[in-house]
């Protein structure tokens, strides 16, 4: 977060003359059109649901809005309500549950079988758009992603989804870009493991007696 | 065990500690993210080892498809009603 750009209070036209509320929604009307439909589709991918996501948004852009004032712009203003929007999403989750995050560890993706390391994900042999036409299959990926405990998930969605450079995923969520790659490790292994232990129609643990090639990779104990 | 052991090795012509070591640095293999060195010992490895192939394979297909998502867009009447809101609560008319 060390380039330097202009407030998009600055920016603004009606700055020097309006009154002061009104410089200051002009200015977030001028974020909120140019940010709002990134941030929604940033909301809708760690939330899943359009309502989850709404209001996400809400929260992300009301914070924007108070804290306006005090941007200095050491940041993109992107990243500033990439930034907002990621604690908002950890705060509305603390809320809801209100217990400790999961840690996952290496150990519990790692096969201890041939057969888990053959696990393969379903539609093999369709480009990715091709495979995500399938609507259970579109279901699976975004259940998977939002099994995921928040801290990885945020990772996974900035670097995968919303294809950010682990250093600007760092800067976001506070970390170094070795704690990003690491997440960002576990958080594919996680969602590779959801996916190939699932075929289409059937969720997984709905599947009968399970097959070598077909069952859930066991977890096992942490280092 | 040690039968099993000397089995999967004569399989695949090294030990499963290797395997392992290879799977922890998957994600930064896709990304290109190794010393072309390790790049070169971890392509070497996953050419005569089919268990690293397949995970690598899936792997690859997991993070493809996460890049692939869509996602339907906000509608210009959703925009301003939550504009509204977000004001609203702001404390501005």
């Amino acid at each position: 977060m060390n380039t330097r750009t202009q407030r998009p209070q600055r920016q603004d036209s009606t700055g020097g003359t309006a009154p002061n509320g009104d410089r200051d929604t002009a200015a977030f009307d001028r974020l909120y059109r140019d940010h709002v439909d990134r941030i929604f589709r940033f909301a809708q991918r760690l939330c899943g649901q359009a309502d989850d996501a709404k209001d996400l948004v809400q929260n992300t852009f009301l914070n924007a809005y108070r804290g306006l004032k005090h941007f200095r712009g050491d940041a993109q203003p992107s990243t500033w309500l990439y930034t907002i929007a990621s604690r908002a999403c950890i705060r509305m989750r603390r809320k809801r549950k209100g217990e400790p995050e999961r840690q996952l560890s290496l150990d519990e993706f790692i096969p201890t079988s041939e057969g888990e390391f053959r696990l393969q994900i379903p539609a093999e042999g369709l480009t990715p758009e091709e495979a995500l036409a399938n609507k259970e299959l579109r279901g699976a990926l975004q259940q998977a992603i939002r099994k995921l405990p928040e801290k990885y998930r945020l990772v996974l969605v900035l670097r995968d989804m919303e294809d950010m450079p682990a250093k600007e995923v760092g800067a976001i969520m506070g970390l170094n870009e070795r704690a990003v790659k690491s997440r960002l490790h576990r958080a594919r292994l996680f969602v590779r493991k959801e996916l190939s232990a699932r075929e289409f129609g059937q969720p997984a643990g709905a599947a009968g007696p399970a097959t070598p090639s077909r069952r859930l990779i066991p977890a096992r104990p942490r280092d | 065990m040690k039968t099993s052991r000397t089995a999967t090795q004569a399989r695949h012509g090294h030990s499963k500690t290797h395997c392992l070591k290879i799977l922890r640095r998957l994600s930064a293999y896709l990304d290109n993210d190794l010393a072309p060195g390790v790049c070169e010992e971890i392509r070497k490895h996953l050419g005569p080892c089919p268990n690293c192939e397949v995970f690598v394979s899936s792997l690859r297909r997991t993070v493809d498809l996460c890049r692939h998502v869509d996602t339907p867009p906000l509608t210009s009447t959703a925009k301003a009603r939550l504009r509204s809101q977000i004001l609203r609560a702001a404390g501005r008319p």
